[in-house]
């Protein structure tokens, strides 16, 4: 069990060093123009030009260039934006942001566990009736809407309806209401569906007909058998939902002009600044790739069937 | 004396089903005793599964009783309606056990888990005491080291196995029924000899009626003491085991008996039953197994076919 873990985290740790070498080779093929606004670049001279890029490292042969990045990482200094947020350190930068992002997140998976579970569970006692139907329907009208105009109305219609602020503002709390139920709809939506599914394959298993002939009530076998079961493939995303809050919603953060994580890589990418490119890349991919490993570990206390061995029987 | 303990008394039950009726049980009459084993034979689709899973009001939701009456302990069982009722009765009184032990356990509960619950939750018995209790029923049903094997997973059991835990639950309440719906239909041969050999001993033990549910005639001469067999909803033929095995009247039992295997006859083919039964949407007239039986008359197609008394028990 601990030898499967290791080599588990071994290989999750190998696919981030992968996924940051490819990202920071790839930048340094960009060209240097970018490092420039248009304004400076006609006025300095080639000489300039070359003794900035030499101040900031970008023309050091990439191996050292990667040296330097891997030191100072561990050292906690994950270095200066370029051209985004010229010459201020990505740790301000970042901590500034995540807590809009994280705060926004925070809220927005709670409702959506907690409003997608019930739905999930309604649909699927209801089934065939009313409340399956209304369900069916939110769920489809969610997944075949494009997002933006759903957003769009949320914003637009009802803030009209609710009286509530169109702008995200940080010190007032009804504004935080329409951001968190836009960036909640399509998690509500996918939680549901899938429990629903879940809870209806699980309620036609033999056992579940064992446990009725043991003379259990339909709502004791409901919670402790059905939903029990039924919650394990949902368990399983947990984890990654609770590294991933840190990324924000990139649209849902645009519209209510919340000045979050949101589009900052797309940001970045666009304006060529290689070193908060490649910092995001790292967070991103360990939250991810860890949030996977944590998925399979944390699915194998809920699920005892599932044995985590390094070398199957 | 014999003690009738359980009566199901001219029995009807059908189905709705997408707007059309079918009857699934047609006036089935069983009588049970008590420290007796009833054998309920018949293939696929006579309707003996339903007709049983009706004693512990497990029918589908479609499904209704829609005639006669479930004599048990001075209540007729046809007449409870709601869940709280049915769960004095079910796996309390009248216990069931299913066809496939590798899947009527629940795959992430300890095994003892799944037994104590039962006991829980019908007696109110605390958890410490109930998960002796459990204990002592695994060692019952011939399981070593109760106490390690209390706290293992289905998986970790073989099909023989779990079907010993799974009669371990069923007994746990000791009921005075217990139902087994073709209890060793999925095991293996050898496994099957010793779960019978298990629940004969558990029925002398306990004192219980046990009603056995299969198309293994080998089972029946095996265990029962008595025998109903079962044709498209009806009982058509009931009487003690040697009766119906030495002389049996219905020519639906004649031609069953005729189509098992015989070691002797190596070179006879082996006799079939043509045709297959009937639709149950249709009312059925005279004998439901005439347009079957080779030897039908021209009166079983036009009336049904009354009982007749063999002897005092056939």
């Amino acid at each position: 069990m601990g030898r499967y873990y290791l080599s588990k985290l071994g290989q999750a740790l190998i696919t981030i060093v992968l996924v940051v070498l490819v990202v920071f080779t790839l930048l340094r093929f960009m060209p240097t123009t970018g490092y420039f606004s248009k304004e400076e670049y006609k006025e300095m001279t080639e000489v300039e030009r070359n003794a900035y890029l030499r101040s900031i490292g970008v023309l050091d042969p990439t191996l050292v260039q990667l040296k330097n990045f891997v030191v100072k990482l561990f050292q906690g200094d994950l270095g200066r934006s370029i051209t985004v947020y010229p010459k201020s350190p990505i740790t301000e930068i970042l901590a500034d942001k995540v807590k809009y992002t994280v705060l926004l997140n925070i809220f927005s998976l709670i409702l959506s566990y907690a409003a997608g579970l019930s739905l999930g569970v309604a649909m699927a006692r209801y089934k065939g009736r009313l409340v399956d139907h209304l369900g069916t329907v939110y769920v489809v009208a969610i997944r075949s809407i494009p997002s933006i105009i759903i957003l769009f109305f949320v914003q637009v219609g009802l803030s009209k309806l609710l009286d509530l602020p169109m702008m995200f503002y940080i010190d007032r709390p009804s504004s935080w209401i329409l951001p968190v139920l836009s960036l909640s709809f399509s998690s509500i939506a996918g939680t549901a569906i899938w429990l629903r599914r879940y809870i209806v394959d699980e309620e036609n298993r033999d056992y579940i007909k064992f446990a009725r002939a043991k003379g259990l009530s339909q709502n004791y076998i409901m919670v402790r058998h059905v939903f029990r079961n039924a919650i394990v493939p949902i368990a399983i995303n947990f984890p990654s939902d609770i590294l991933l809050l840190i990324s924000g919603g990139l649209i849902t953060e645009s519209l209510y002009s919340v000045p979050g994580m949101g589009g900052l890589l797309i940001q970045s990418i666009r304006a060529l600044d290689n070193n908060l490119v490649q910092v995001l890349v790292l967070i991103f991919s360990t939250l991810s790739v860890f949030g996977v490993f944590l998925g399979d570990i944390f699915v194998s206390f809920v699920d005892p069937r599932i044995k985590l061995t390094a070398d199957p029987q | 004396m014999r003690e009738k303990i359980f009566e199901a008394r001219d029995l009807e039950i059908q189905f709705n089903l997408r707007g059309r009726v079918l009857t699934a049980v047609r006036k089935a009459s069983i009588e049970l005793y008590s420290n007796e084993t009833l054998a309920i034979v018949g293939e696929s689709g006579s309707g003996k599964s339903v007709f049983t899973k009706s004693f512990l009001g497990m029918l589908d939701k479609n499904g209704y009783i829609s005639g006669g009456s479930l004599l048990f302990e001075g209540q007729d069982l046809a007449q409870l309606k709601t869940e709280k009722e049915w769960l004095q009765i079910r796996g309390k009184k009248i216990a069931m056990v299913f066809q496939d032990p590798m899947t009527s356990l629940n795959p992430v509960k300890t095994i003892g888990e799944q037994i104590r619950e039962v006991i829980t939750w019908h007696f109110g018995t605390d958890k410490e005491e109930a998960a002796k209790e459990a204990v002592r029923l695994l060692g019952m049903v011939g399981i070593d080291n109760p106490e390690a094997r209390y706290k293992q997973y289905p998986h970790e059991f073989s099909g023989g196995m779990r079907q010993r835990v799974v009669i371990a639950t069923a007994i746990a309440c000791r009921p005075k029924i217990l139902i087994c719906d073709e209890p060793t239909t999925a095991l293996d041969v050898t496994v099957q000899a010793q779960i019978l050999q298990l629940i004969r001993q558990l029925q002398k033990e306990l004192g219980m009626s046990v009603v056995y549910i299969t198309h293994d005639l080998g089972v029946v001469a095996n265990v029962a003491d008595r025998v109903s067999v079962m044709y498209a909803g009806q009982i058509i033929e009931y009487g003690l085991v040697h009766e119906i095995f030495k002389d049996p009247q219905h020519p639906y039992t004649k031609a069953l008996l005729e189509s098992l295997p015989q070691l002797s006859g190596r070179d006879r083919a082996l006799h079939s039953i043509k045709g297959s039964p009937p639709n149950l949407y249709h009312e059925i007239k005279g004998d439901a197994f005439a347009p079957r039986n080779p030897h039908a008359m021209k009166i079983d197609f036009e009336l049904e076919p009354p009982f007749f008394r063999v002897s005092e028990t056939h």
